[in-house]
């Protein structure tokens, strides 16, 4: 994940100086991994679009604090993940006390899924979300944003065994269920 | 690799499609509400000066009228002092002067 982007570093350090209009470098280069993190996180686009432009503003604000030389990547894709997971934890403990007495709130919203290119990715998409929460983020971020253990460790608070250990019960679990997409 | 490793790295490959791809409308929507939420706020100075800038301006217009509208007075009070009024009374006319 790491890149040598001297652009980058160069926009950093100008924001750090004040400059808030080289902001827009930094925006502009990581908005569309930022927004596809939360979607697959939150799996709302709307939430997504906000989440990200929340992450945004979040670490403007704070990257007076930012270690020059690091990546922004990373850090803005953490940043997005927390927010999004704490969204999750709201509409999971929303969904429990509506379970007392109604309906299941939907997890996601089905028009807003991404355009696939085919079955097999809608399949995919299908048996990723019968996934258990962690589960199905720690294999969203792996698969689809294809992001290593040890980033998603960083990204999600997780320890890496932990995330090694949600990706393996995630791995056998998809490959029950997409068995016969495989063989 | 193990036939599981094959699995896993197929399905990464297939499931890099489900990679959410926001529209450029929508990226640029997004990247211009983080511009202006990023945009130094006026402070209360500013906002009272923005404020009183039209009125300001207004009243300094109302008095440039009313200054240009005094002077062409005056001027019309000159001209009027240089003119005679002419009588005529039976065919002879008389000039009155001031």
């Amino acid at each position: 994940m790491a890149d040598d982007d001297p652009l980058e570093a160069r926009a950093i350090a100008r924001v750090q100086a004040g400059d808030a209009a080289a902001y827009d470098y930094l925006v502009g280069k990581h908005l569309p991994r930022v927004v596809s993190i939360a979607y697959g996180v939150v799996r709302n686009a709307h939430d997504a679009e906000d989440l990200a432009q929340e992450a945004f503003v979040k670490a403007f604000q704070s990257l007076g604090r930012f270690r020059a030389g690091e990546p922004f990547g990373p850090w803005i894709y953490r940043i997005v993940t927390n927010s999004a997971l704490d969204v999750l934890k709201h509409r999971t403990k929303f969904r429990h006390e509506e379970l007392a007495g109604s309906e299941p709130a939907a997890r996601r919203d089905d028009a807003e899924l991404p355009a696939m290119s085919n079955d097999i990715a809608r399949r995919i998409d299908a048996a990723l979300e019968e996934l258990p929460d962690m589960q199905r983020i720690v294999a969203r971020l792996h698969l689809v944003e294809e992001l290593e253990h040890a980033e998603i460790a960083a990204m999600t608070g997780l320890a890496e065994g932990t995330v090694r250990s949600h990706l393996s019960h995630a791995r056998r679990k998809l490959q029950e269920t997409l068995a016969d997409l495989y063989d | 690799m193990t036939d599981d490793d094959k699995f896993f790295e197929r399905l990464r490959t297939d499931a890099r499609t489900l990679r959410h791809q926001p529209d450029e409308r929508t990226l640029a929507r997004i990247r211009a509400s983080i511009h202006d939420r990023l945009a130094p706020k006026p402070t209360v100075v500013e906002l009272l000066a923005a404020w009183f800038r039209p009125l300001a301006m207004t009243a300094v217009a109302i008095a440039i009228a009313a200054g240009i509208g005094v002077i062409t007075l005056d001027r019309n009070d000159v001209t009027f002092g240089d003119e005679a009024i002419e009588v005529t009374v039976e065919g002879e006319t008389f000039r009155v002067a001031d």
